[in-house]
């Protein structure tokens, strides 16, 4: 179990920037989740981890140790393919085995830690059944048991759970989540599905275009974020532009589209706004309500799609051309081309500077 | 300066990173044989046609370029047609007698592969458009039949079809004296005689690869037309063929550069304007009477060279191993395929059968001079049927020697190409350095080079070395069956190479395997089954490879392989040509067996092996 450093690796495929100046800190036994659109080099960074891409430029270090020229089987890194990559010519027991076996460990040896591992993933009993024998989560078991039984200095997880129905994927999640805890071993997983990565992770990279855009846990993220990018990528909102005219107790903004002017907070403690910045006003659905609240902000909505979503209602709805999203209560009646009003509290209304 | 050693020192942890020590010394060896046995007789070549005298000169070409024999200085010689009339005992005869008309070497050699070329493709084109868009009974079994002459070499085509059509040939028999439909005779020889044999020969080639462009175009392209209102011929022209060309293209280039460098063919139809062709002269005047190379011959070697090498550059955009690959990943939809009326069946049918039996007529001649006792000219059938032919196949001593070289020689060579073929492949299939297209160009470029070119170099550069084809023949054949080879087979382990998800093979190095650990452990096991294809397929080509065989094979007969004991036969003399008919079925057979077998063990890759 390692912590793990990139201090600005750059990755480049032809014109395209792969990793543009990437630098995170892992901590020892964290559960790390990279996570973005595709094509933002997600996967591209966990490869560079494992050493399957030679990064261009900058350092990668496990510990202490600059792990950057290190060839990829001699990193003792465990990597779990979106496609579990299991060996169609060998049985279960010898694709587990095979880690083992090339660090010539004794036969009782390898024996005692397959039958670890095998208990681990709760799979007993099916040592000779052969990858094409086995279902979409069994097979996802073997993958992960084939690289905990080396027990690997990292977990690296590139979209593991991309192959399964969504029932599985829940099932699997949790599965994930209480293996790393047991081992304790640093992980790093990649996903583009939010969802995922908010309820599995300690700790969140947001990337895009090759680029960190956030770090943080995945309060800090949904609530903070740093960037409209984040702001957007994470969860749904309404957005507004606008420029700031005051700042007090709380920033008052005039909007864009002839809106008004509302009081925000800034979306980060750390980032000073002041008077003339032009911030993004992001409201998440839930933050909206019906009824008139203390210290809120209001705005005249008209409906055009509601979708019932089962817990919520899910209006669409404009207002000067802009688009809101706002969650009601399922009960509520709304039709379309209602106009409404809705409230949302100052301390919900979010500032983040463009 | 501390800038640049930096730079060394990061550009060497690279290719450390990149390569492990199972790549080196794959690299290394795939180049040593290459560069041995390919790059420095060709270079040879081009050195040697430059001297004259002992110094640098333009002689040979100055010579090549003046002499009426390459080139028609003295006017076009030859006839186009001609009709001959005789009387013999019954009667008056007349013989229509076609040759082709000769324009000196050079010419002859670029307007008979323009004419095969261009037949070839038409044919090919046309089956292939049929098969490839339209469904009728018995589809798959007759597609099948129209690639038999795939399992013929051109030699052995070309010994089967010269018994057709003489002018006491089977045909001229069987239509003017026995079926009394045609009112004279027709004689075939010379270069039209090669320009049909050719076609015969090599139109399947054009075929597999215009077929299997037009299964991969996508159908949503030509549906999305026919939904904008497109149809018929302005659908065809406008979609279909702009779509089907990369596969029409590459068929063609191949077919030329086959045909150019055919040496099997002409030969048979020796004493004919068919000797003058580039490689058939170049084979009869290689050495002055004194054992050396003629300077002439290396000259026409390089023009000849620098003809396939202007085709093998137009025609490398279709042929490096990556672009096989995607090729063969083509192809998982369901190609759209119309029912044809019943009518339409038969006029296809009609149309297949003609093919087929123009096709197959090389085949039944050599089939039926291999069982043939005797089989006096005038005559349909022989007079007798035996199995002489085939006894003798193991019985005299001569024959049963070059088939024993031939066994040995090509079992070697296929280890070699295997060994050094999985290599290349793996090579440019994995590691990603820059340069290593340069490898994927090297190993394809011998199908740019014609066999009369190797042999030719291959005298210039070891005739004075232990390796001299006339102190001992078998080195020397074994690296060119290995060179002339490599290319084709190297194909089926790319192929399945890259079938094998990367994946599979990063994981075991994840947890800790070498590259060569996974090499041995992971992707060979995966493999396999493209090897075992590949090998069979190799050894086959061996065994039926012509030209280097004959040249490098006259020069030293005790170690000359069977195509040379078949060429020598041929000439030979009353009852020559039945045993090198016998030889030939034999090597049919063993054709179809590997070729069938291989087929088995690829199942639907196999079409685009075969092809480009």
């Amino acid at each position: 179990m390692v912590s793990i450093k990139t201090v600005d690796v750059v990755k480049r495929f032809g014109n395209v920037i792969a990793l543009d100046r990437v630098s995170l800190d892992i901590k020892h036994g964290e559960f790390f989740t990279l996570l973005g659109p595709s094509g933002c080099g997600k996967t591209t960074f966990l490869r560079s981890i494992a050493g399957f891409e030679l990064v261009d430029e900058g350092k990668i270090y496990f510990d202490d140790e600059d792990v950057t020229y290190v060839p990829p089987h001699k990193r003792n890194t465990g990597m779990v393919f979106q496609n579990y990559a299991l060996w169609p010519h060998m049985t279960v027991y010898d694709n587990i085995a095979y880690g083992l076996k090339v660090r010539k460990f004794p036969k009782e040896e390898i024996d005692k830690r397959v039958k670890w591992a095998l208990k681990l993933v709760h799979l007993e009993g099916f040592e000779k059944r052969t990858p094409h024998q086995l279902s979409g989560g069994q097979q996802q078991r073997v993958a992960l048991a084939r690289v905990l039984v080396i027990q690997p200095r990292v977990l690296l997880l590139d979209e593991p759970l991309s192959n399964l129905d969504a029932k599985l994927r829940i099932e699997m999640r949790a599965e994930i989540r209480r293996l790393q805890r047991e081992l304790g071993i640093t992980t790093i997983y990649v996903t583009h599905d939010q969802e995922e990565a908010m309820s599995i992770s300690d700790k969140l990279a947001i990337m895009n275009n090759g680029k960190v855009m956030q770090v943080g846990d995945p309060v800090d993220i949904y609530f903070h974020p740093k960037n409209p990018f984040v702001a957007d990528f994470i969860g749904q909102g309404t957005f507004i532009e606008g420029d700031v005219v005051e700042t007090d107790d709380f920033l008052i903004v005039e909007l864009e589209e002839g809106l008004g002017r509302v009081k925000a907070v800034p979306s980060r403690k750390d980032v000073k706004i002041s008077v003339g910045d032009k911030v993004l006003i992001a409201i998440r659905p839930e933050s909206f309500s019906l009824t008139q609240v203390e210290n809120s902000n209001a705005f005249k909505i008209k409906i055009y799609h509601v979708s019932f979503l089962g817990n919520i209602k899910r209006v669409q709805a404009t207002s000067n051309s802009k688009k809101f999203l706002v969650d009601v209560d399922p009960s509520v009646k709304l039709d379309i081309d209602d106009e409404i009003s809705v409230y949302v509290p100052y301390s919900l209304t979010l500032a983040i500077k463009v | 300066m501390a800038g640049i050693t930096e730079r060394i020192s990061k550009e060497l942890s690279e290719l450390r990173w990149h390569f492990d020590l199972l790549n080196w010394v794959q690299l290394f060896s795939v180049l040593a044989v290459f560069t041995l046995f390919l790059i420095v007789p060709v270079l040879t070549i081009v050195q040697s046609s430059f001297i004259y005298q002992g110094s640098f000169s333009l002689y040979w070409f100055q010579h090549i370029l003046q002499d009426p024999l390459y080139l028609p200085w003295k006017g076009v010689g030859g006839r186009l047609f001609d009709i001959i009339e005789y009387t013999t005992q019954q009667g008056k005869e007349v013989i229509l007698f076609i040759e082709g008309l000769d324009f000196g070497i050079i010419l002859n050699s670029l307007y008979v592969a323009s004419l095969t070329t261009i037949f070839s493709t038409s044919i090919g084109f046309l089956l292939a458009f049929i098969f490839a868009r339209y469904k009728f009974f018995g589809q798959e079994a007759l597609r099948i039949i129209l690639l038999a002459p795939l399992l013929s070499t051109p030699f052995v085509g070309a010994i089967g079809i010269k018994k057709m059509i003489t002018s006491e040939g089977v045909l001229n028999t069987l239509f003017v004296d026995i079926l009394r439909i045609m009112p004279f005779r027709i004689e075939l020889t010379g270069l039209s005689a090669v320009i049909l044999v050719q076609t015969l020969l090599f139109y399947p080639i054009a075929f597999l690869n215009i077929y299997t462009s037009i299964i991969n175009i996508d159908p949503s392209l030509e549906e999305q037309a026919e939904n904008m209102g497109a149809s018929g011929f302005y659908l065809f022209r406008t979609v279909t063929l702009p779509l089907s060309m990369p596969g029409i293209e590459a068929g063609a280039l191949l077919v030329f550069i086959l045909s150019i460098e055919d040496l099997g063919t002409p030969i048979v139809f020796r004493g004919s304007n068919a000797d003058k062709l580039m490689p058939v002269y170049i084979f009869r005047n290689m050495f002055t009477p004194t054992g050396t190379i003629k300077g002439d011959a290396t000259a026409l070697s390089l023009i000849l060279l620098l003809i396939s090498a202007t085709i093998f550059i137009v025609l490398r955009k279709y042929i490096s191993l990556r672009r096989y690959a995607m090729l063969t990943k083509g192809g998982v939809w369901r190609p759209r395929r119309r029912s044809l009326r019943p009518l339409t069946t038969i006029l296809v049918y009609i149309l297949c059968i003609v093919i087929l039996f123009v096709a197959l007529l090389p085949h039944i001649g050599v089939i039926l001079l291999a069982f043939a006792g005797e089989w006096p000219s005038g005559e349909l059938i022989p007079t007798y049927f035996t199995l002489r032919n085939f006894v003798k196949l193991f019985t005299e001593p001569g024959v049963l020697r070059s088939i024993l070289n031939s066994v040995v020689y090509a079992s070697v060579a296929t280890v070699l190409i295997i060994i050094l073929g999985v290599s290349a492949a793996y090579l440019v299939s994995r590691v990603k350095v820059r340069g290593m297209e340069l490898l994927d160009t090297l190993v394809t470029l011998p199908i740019a080079i014609p066999g009369i070119i190797i042999a030719t170099g291959f005298f210039l550069v070891f005739i004075d070395t232990p390796l001299s084809p006339l102190v001992w023949g078998a080195p020397l054949l074994i690296m060119s069956y290995t060179v002339r080879k490599f290319p084709f087979t190297v194909r089926a382990v790319f192929a399945g190479l890259e079938q094998v998800d990367k994946s599979l093979e990063e994981s075991a190095i994840n947890i800790g395997a070498s590259r060569t650990k996974v090499f041995f452990t992971i992707t060979l096991p995966l493999i396999f089954i493209n090897i075992l294809a590949g090998g069979m397929l190799s050894f086959i080509y061996s065994m039926s490879e012509v030209s280097t065989g004959i040249v490098i094979g006259d020069a030293n007969h005790n170690d000359a392989p069977m195509t040379w004991k078949m060429y020598d036969m041929l000439f030979k003399g009353f009852g020559g040509s039945f045993v090198a008919a016998a030889m030939g079925v034999m090597l049919m057979a063993l054709q179809f067996i590997m070729i069938v077998g291989s087929n088995l063990l690829l199942r639907k890759r196999a079409v685009a092996l075969i092809g480009i």
